[in-house]
């Protein structure tokens, strides 16, 4: 009997990976499926990365040729952090310099994420089943209470299998993880240390150690969680101390670990060119708040209280919380999306519109059903969005992105919350019951089909220039003609045109190093002018070209009257944005 | 707590709320806007002749400036303009009041739910009930948002002030079926002032026979017909209006999302032929246009709950005070402690399942006829979500506050710190209503026109004609010039020839003419008096006198050849 029992367990176990299973390959596919064509082009930090993943993969060295940088990539001055070039050496190897090559990492820990986030959802829960009602369903009979009612129960693992799922058909995330965005692969790590971190405390203690390297790898992956990952772990750590202090020397060991990795950027981070972007885009730098506060102060005829009251720490506190507030925009969450088309498809929001009743009741009953280690969804919530609050574009998903799966979560329990209560309403007929499920699996359904329709049929073609979409198509041109010509002269108007000609054209490194001219201003910005036969400059007409035969590459809406036109390159919608020709 | 000090307690509430309502009232904000100046001047013509500034007797939709609104407010304004003659106070006088009576009412509708059913058993719940009646109506008393519109001639705040009383009795009523008549008047009224209401008011009236169809049913049906026959006589004259009046339909077409739908479709135009093209079905499907309205829609409801609006931008400047939100951000945290408490643990204050249910249905409708409409979120529109945030806020507080009160000494450093920042927040509020608003903001009230009015006036004898501007910003001068002049509404309605009072319409009377200045093409002739913006004339004119804005910025200048 007990066998057979347990063979019945073991099946349904068996059901749940198979179920497991199917999602993850549906992640695989949203994330994979065609790939290489869609976003319809790479952006300039996509070829960056591709292009120093290349050359890191010939000698070890980055664009500019410096040996195994652990702390930061040069590149265009914005100093990246540098894992995901070392993530997609392997893929450009095996792939080759291509557009799937330099997306592949984002695009497979986008899919590992969604399997991690299963294994994360169950730890913070603890595996286990959960009363969804209260106790006082107790009926009297007679003089003796009989139980008439089982509350019903919410097995967790239906829960993950739910949270996984949303993540799998997330636009949020199948956006970010089909472009090589590094903050992607900063959510896969951080979804790895968190559950690391959990399934240490709950029983297999050595683990912390693998939580604290994951998290360090996540803070040489992306800016922003250089902040939120020891936000979060000192979350963590107070949330968990009690357990920490049971295994202090696991936790001991994960410390050690933790800081001997930091140690090698340390420097850097602390150094000037490190917050150099911060900087630039900070909103504690916008002087018009000082002059406000001080128009305020002289209108109340600078008495002390209104020093007081229009002191402009508060506006600054404001204006964050201002930014702050801006990251949960209903609007940018369910509406429209990210401003930016590289990040959303502005036809749906970043998290659908149906998941909104759910993330509401999903979010007031972890407060009331207090399940597990349930404290720490909200927290995450709420950490996650404060370093990218201190910016002044919000909001910003790709900044926000390590927020992922909070949201899903979220929704998950109000979904299979509100779906057993209804289940158990006794007055409720059976076929409304269905009818109510079978409208809601509808609405999801249409949900998706709408953004994943408008993805393939529409996006590329109504976005292909934020994509800087033209530069492939010009530089295979340049490519078969340039045997012709002594020079090419090539506008940067696009943007940071060098990357994509070293991209396509495959240039060995140290050919480049070697023929490059480089400006560096301040601000740190990297300038490319020059390299092989290669000239670039806003105003092409500047650059000298005395005694050569030169082809220009330029912005189709620049071309000068004497020119003679050898082909025009356009956008997906078909309007002309390059053009090719001589004088 | 005993009645008495209940008693001093709301008394004191009542007197907060009317100072608040009555200070500086007429100087701040500082000029009526072009509607409260219209709604002035169209009291005035029909208090002197019975019509209107278009010479319609006695109206019950006021054209205005071809916005066709509900006229109710105008008949409100006639006793004050008796009593105290054409200014501004005088016009803003009955939204104050109304707010004042809203505060009130708000503390008793509090009382009233919990009362319903009788589910008031225990002594404490008593007490309680008073505590958040009282909270309530203090929050409000103080809340930026009610402040804000009922200091100015806004009729959506006695829409609010007649729907918190039509509430209140019909509460009332379903004990005592004689309290009906009264609401279904006083929601009847509603319906003639705004025209929010004639969204809301049907929404609301749903949700109250769905939460109380069961009590309804048991009341003599005599009560419910001659309730139903009251409120239906006096809508009456709105369906005719609306049966015999195509245009009335045009302001609710006007400001609706599918007002506008060239640029709203264009890109949805190529999306569909593209699928088309393409014989993709699913395209074709899922790009049809109504898809689009139905998101335009959920996305104005949706706005309504933007943290930014809510708590630190508010929406135009009319609407909120400079640096401000429409609620205190000293409230954000007990509004979610109290959203939570009023959905789970309501019980512990006594609060039944039924008044639950109408103050989260109330919250949730109320955003329902602004999302049909461009320019959302929108503060006036969704004014009737009052009292419902300040109940919440009021449940947040009560149940936080009891929890830090077992919290030992540290809760005498959580009480002074949580005060500190009441009163920090509160005399921030103040300051920047009372002091920077007028700064800041006097351009979006329209100001200057007060000055130059009297100033016009005093020197029209040497002029045979005075040229004023109705460009953007002085979009509807001629308003404030018969409102300022007092001008005899029965000349002005032989002389106007009833222009109409569209946005780019130029208007004629005595010997003033409101029109576009183009200095090229002018006359110039000494006789001619100029009013315009600074940058109506060059720099080589002879300016007789500059009016400013607050903050010094040049507003009008009037000017002679």
């Amino acid at each position: 009997m007990d066998e057979l029992f347990f063979c019945f367990e073991k099946e349904i176990k068996m059901r749940k990976y198979f179920v497991l299973f199917l999602i993850v390959i549906l992640a695989v596919f949203l994330r994979f499926y065609q790939l290489g064509q869609n976003p319809p082009s790479i952006s300039w930090d996509e070829a960056a990365w591709g292009y120093n993943a290349y050359s890191l993969g010939i000698d070890g060295r980055d664009e500019f040729g410096r040996f195994l940088p652990h702390d930061y990539l040069e590149s265009f001055g914005d100093f990246k952090p540098p894992v995901y070039a070392y993530l997609d050496i392997m893929p450009v190897k095996i792939f080759g310099l291509n557009e799937f090559a330099v997306r592949f990492p984002s695009a497979i820990l986008g899919s590992l994420t969604v399997l991690i986030t299963y294994f994360l959802v169950l730890e913070i829960f603890s595996n286990r089943k959960w009363e969804i009602g209260s106790a006082k369903l107790d009926k009297e009979v007679g003089n003796r209470k009989e139980k008439s009612h089982f509350s019903p129960q919410i097995s967790v693992s239906h829960l993950s299998l739910l949270t996984s799922f949303l993540l799998a058909i997330s636009p949020w995330h199948i956006n970010l993880s089909r472009a090589a965005f590094e903050a992607n692969v900063a959510t896969f790590f951080i979804v790895c240390g968190v559950w690391l971190f959990l399934a240490a405390v709950h029983n297999k203690k050595w683990l912390i150690v693998f939580s604290a390297i994951s998290f360090v790898l996540s803070m040489y992956t992306f800016n922003t969680s250089r902040i939120v990952s020891p936000l979060l772990v000192l979350m963590l750590a107070i949330g968990f101390r009690k357990k920490l202090l049971e295994i202090k020397r696991e936790t001991i060991l994960a410390m050690i670990v933790g800081i001997l990795l930091i140690l090698p950027t340390f420097k850097f981070l602390i150094s000037p060119q490190a917050s150099l972007r911060f900087k630039e885009v900070n909103i504690f730098t916008d002087g018009s708040i000082v002059g406000t506060s001080n128009t305020e102060i002289t209108n109340d005829q600078n008495v002390w209280w209104s020093k007081v009251i229009h002191n402009r720490r508060f506006l600054f506190a404001k204006e964050y919380l201002r930014h702050y507030f801006d990251n949960l925009n209903p609007n940018f969450l369910f509406i429209r999306g990210d401003g930016n088309p590289k990040f959303s498809t502005r036809d749906v929001g970043e998290l659908y519109l149906l998941e909104v009743p759910f993330l509401v009741g999903g979010l007031l009953f972890i407060f009331k059903k207090k399940w597990g280690d349930w404290w720490l969804v909200p927290l995450w919530l709420v950490v996650g969005i404060i370093p990218a609050a201190t910016a002044r574009e919000t909001p910003h998903a790709l900044r926000i992105e390590t927020i992922l799966p909070t949201f899903q979560i979220l929704t998950a329990v109000g979904l299979v919350f509100l779906f057993e209560k209804i289940k158990d309403l006794e007055n409720l007929s059976r076929y409304l019951k269905k009818l109510i499920f079978f409208l809601f699996a509808l609405f999801l359904t249409f949900n998706f089909l709408y953004y994943f329709h408008g993805y393939y049929a529409h996006y590329p073609r109504e976005y292909s220039g934020e994509w800087q979409y033209g530069y492939k198509d010009s530089i295979s041109y340049v490519q078969s003609v340039e045997n012709n010509y002594d020079q090419i002269n090539i506008t940067d108007s696009l943007g940071r045109p060098y990357i994509y000609y070293l991209f396509y054209t495959k240039t060995d490194p140290k050919e480049f190093q070697k023929t490059a001219n480089i400006t560096r201003e301040a601000f740190g910005f990297v300038t490319v002018n020059a390299f092989d036969k290669y000239r670039f400059a806003k105003d092409i007409r500047t650059i000298d070209n005395k005694g050569k035969r030169v082809l220009y590459i330029n912005n189709f809406f620049q071309i000068p009257n004497d020119a003679k036109i050898l082909k025009t390159f356009y956008l997906l919608n078909g309007s002309p944005i390059l053009a090719a020709y001589t004088i | 707590m005993n009645n008495k000090r209940v008693f001093i307690l709301f008394f004191i509430i009542i007197v907060v709320a009317s100072l608040l309502r009555f200070w500086q009232l007429g100087q701040v904000p500082s000029s009526p806007d072009w509607d409260e100046a219209s709604l002035g001047y169209n009291a005035y013509s029909i208090m002197q002749t019975g019509r209107d500034e278009y010479g319609k007797f006695m109206p019950l939709i006021m054209r205005s400036f071809d916005d066709y609104k509900p006229a109710l407010y105008v008949y409100f304004v006639i006793p004050f303009i008796k009593l105290l003659g054409l200014n501004v106070v005088s016009v803003r006088l009955p939204s104050v009041i109304f707010g004042i009576l809203t505060v009130i009412a708000t503390y008793f509708l509090v009382i009233e739910l919990f009362k319903n059913r009788g589910v008031l058993r225990l002594r404490s719940g008593q007490a309680h009930t008073q505590k958040i009646a009282l909270l309530t109506s203090f929050l409000l008393a103080i809340s930026p948002w009610h402040i804000q519109f009922s200091r100015i001639a806004f009729e959506s705040n006695v829409g609010l002030a007649l729907n918190v009383f039509g509430i209140l009795f019909f509460l009332k009523g379903l004990k005592k079926p004689i309290w009906f008549l009264l609401s279904s008047f006083v929601f009847g009224m509603s319906f003639h002032i705004y025209q929010s209401e004639k969204v809301f008011l049907p929404l609301l009236f749903l949700v109250l026979l769905l939460i109380y169809r069961k009590e309804i049913v048991k009341i003599p049906k005599k009560y419910i017909i001659s309730a139903g026959l009251l409120l239906l006589i006096i809508l009456l004259p709105l369906f005719s209006f609306m049966l015999t009046n195509k245009e009335a339909l045009a302001r609710a077409r006007g400001v609706s999302v599918f007002s506008d739908q060239t640029p709203f479709l264009k890109d949805n135009v190529i999306r569909v032929a593209r699928d088309k093209e393409n014989n993709d079905f699913l395209g074709i499907v899922l790009d049809n246009r109504r898809i689009l309205y139905a998101k335009s829609i959920v996305a104005g409801y949706m706005s309504h709950f933007d943290l930014n609006w809510l708590f630190i931008t508010g929406d135009i400047s009319r609407h909120h005070a400079p640096g401000m939100g429409l609620l205190y951000l000293f409230e954000l945290p007990f509004l979610l402690i109290g959203i939570y408490v009023f959905i789970f643990n309501s019980n512990i204050f006594g609060l039944d399942k039924q008044s639950k249910l109408l103050i989260i249905l109330w919250f949730l409708i109320t955003p329902i006829p602004a999302s049909i409409t461009s320019g959302v979120p929108h503060a006036v529109r969704t004014l009737n979500f009052l009292p419902t945030f300040q109940i919440f806020t009021a449940f947040g507080i009560l149940f936080a506050f009891r929890k830090i009160s077992n919290l030992g000494y540290l809760r005498y450093l959580i009480f002074f710190s949580l005060s500190l920042f009441f009163i920090f927040n509160f005399s921030y509020y103040l300051n920047q209503y009372f002091v920077q608003q007028n700064y800041f903001n006097s351009q979006d009230w329209q100001y200057g026109y007060e000055d130059t009015v009297s100033f016009v006036d005093s020197q029209q004898y040497k002029y045979s004609k005075i040229v004023v501007s109705n460009k953007p910003y002085l979009d509807q001068s001629y308003i404030f010039f018969l409102f300022y002049l007092k001008y005899p509404p029965a000349d002005y309605q032989k002389e106007s020839l009833f222009a109409s009072g569209g946005f780019r319409e130029n208007h004629k009377f005595g010997k003033f003419e409101f029109r576009p200045i183009d200095w090229n093409k002018e006359e110039k002739s000494e006789n001619i008096l100029y009013v315009g913006k600074p940058d109506d004339f060059p720099q080589n004119v002879k300016v007789i006198k500059e009016v400013n804005f607050l903050n010094g910025q040049p507003a009008i200048k009037i000017v002679e050849d």
